[in-house]
């Protein structure tokens, strides 16, 4: 009787080959981008994602290439704070979809991109699937808004992560070259706690970890620029020192931050020169200076 | 996982027609032996459909439809953006209804190219231009288990 090994092909189905083509579509547009940087935080409402709009607002003022995956599925925000008309049509060809444009010509692509409506909930239509097939959907839900996007040439790709640290070992293996990842906490103990573990995570992944950002480490008072302490909490500074990562920025809360780009413009773009500002644009020399070949 | 035909030792084909699972977690592949014709089913329960719709694979082989982008996506998303659900049935000239369109999104993902096949085929052969729940469920009494 013939064996396993005897056998060509599985049937006609060709799965290997179905699967090696998923990868090498992968990888053709990972090829196109230069950077790819995930932006993480241990807990949530530490104001990750207006960060990683705001770096990318930072980068493009410089003239780079910049898109954004908004992987944050449940949550996704970066439609939103980046200007994004949520009743666009999508654009579709045979090789992809065409990501949305937000403001400085960022290029980004997320779940609300897809959606109907602002308020529709990601929602999969297996209702009843228990978390483990949740989490298999989601995965296969971040490897098609990567391979399926239509990016073009990027210098850089932020990665908004949602809040913990569940999926950057998805993001490790679908993109082996990822520099690495920025962490956003607060200056509250509860939050540093949490990061402190997402740190761990990383280390143990072998993920590079860029930096540690220090957010809302201060109130800024937007008439009269006098700084004041928001957060009762532990040293930011001390934290990344123990857990020997680079401490590459300290930003004050400013809170015209937070508002809803209307005007398609970012915080950063419209305040440069505020305190904030300046702090963002530090904080992104320094993740610059991290990465080889920038 | 391979399939092999005892009395001939020949390797079973996955049977890309003639097949037309219920919208349903529970759903069944056939094989067929090319020489002696003999055919088994493979039987799945929820949890395995499920996982091998997640792959993105499409048993039988990868379709025109199947390779398009965020085919899983696209077709999982309970609430989606039009553009996104009409990388639905729309090869040859056969008219779908909504039901009909409905209830082909709702086969799994990795069998749901051979079902259409096999629907539009019936259609086809009956001289049908418009398929509809009814030829669905006629379809589905034909070569359905
Ligand atoms: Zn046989």
């Amino acid at each position: 009787m013939k064996t396993y090994e005897d056998l060509a092909g599985d049937g006609g189905s060709n799965i290997v080959d179905q699967v090696v083509s998923q990868r090498e579509k992968l990888r053709g547009r990972l090829d196109k981008i230069k950077h790819k940087i995930s932006i993480m935080s241990g807990k949530g409402g530490v104001g990750k994602s207006s960060m990683t709009a705001n770096i990318a607002g930072c980068l493009a003022d410089r003239g780079f290439k910049v898109g954004i995956l908004d992987a944050d599925l449940n949550g996704p925000s970066m439609c939103q704070l980046l200007g994004i008309d949520n009743k666009e049509k999508l654009n579709i060809d045979k090789e992809g979809v065409d990501p949305s444009i937000g403001a400085l010509d960022i290029k980004v692509m997320s779940m609300d991109s897809l959606l109907p409506s602002p308020d529709s909930p990601v929602m999969w239509t297996d209702d009843g699937a228990s978390a483990v097939w949740v989490s298999t959907m989601e995965c296969t839900a971040l490897r098609e808004l990567l391979a399926d996007t239509n990016w073009g040439e990027l210098d850089y790709l932020l990665i908004d992560m949602p809040p913990g640290s569940d999926r950057i070992d998805n993001i490790r293996d679908l993109i082996p070259e990822l520099e690495g990842v920025v962490e956003v906490t607060i200056p509250s103990a509860l939050s540093q706690h949490i990061v402190s573990k997402s740190i761990t995570k990383n280390n143990n992944l072998g993920v590079k970890i860029i930096g540690l950002i220090e957010n809302m480490a201060s109130y800024i008072c937007p008439h009269c620029d006098e700084e004041g302490a928001l957060f009762e909490g532990d040293d930011v500074k001390e934290l990344s020192e123990k857990k020997e990562i680079p401490f590459i920025g300290r930003i004050p809360f400013d809170p015209r931050i937070s508002k809803k780009s209307q005007s398609g413009k970012l915080f950063f773009n419209d305040f440069k020169d505020s305190i904030t500002g300046k702090a963002i644009s530090q904080a992104v020399d320094n993740i610059l200076k991290s990465i080889p070949n920038t | 996982m391979k399939f092999l035909c005892i009395p001939c030792d020949e390797q079973m084909q996955t049977q890309t027609d003639g097949i037309m699972p219920a919208e349903s977690k529970n759903i069944s592949l056939k094989f067929k032996c090319p020489k002696c014709d003999h055919s088994i089913a493979m039987l799945t329960n929820k949890f395995e459909t499920e996982f091998v719709s997640k792959i993105g694979v499409e048993m039988g082989g990868k379709s025109e439809v199947g390779s398009g982008p965020m085919s899983v996506v696209g077709t999982q998303l309970a609430e989606g953006k039009e553009e996104l659900k009409n990388a639905a049935p729309t090869e040859s000239d056969l008219e779908w209804t909504d039901e009909a369109k409905a209830r082909i999104q709702k086969v799994p993902f990795f069998v749901r190219n051979m079902a259409k096949k096999t629907v539009i085929n019936y259609a086809l052969e009956k001289g049908i231009t418009t398929i509809d729940a009814k030829l669905m469920d006629e379809v589905r009494e034909k070569v359905g288990m």
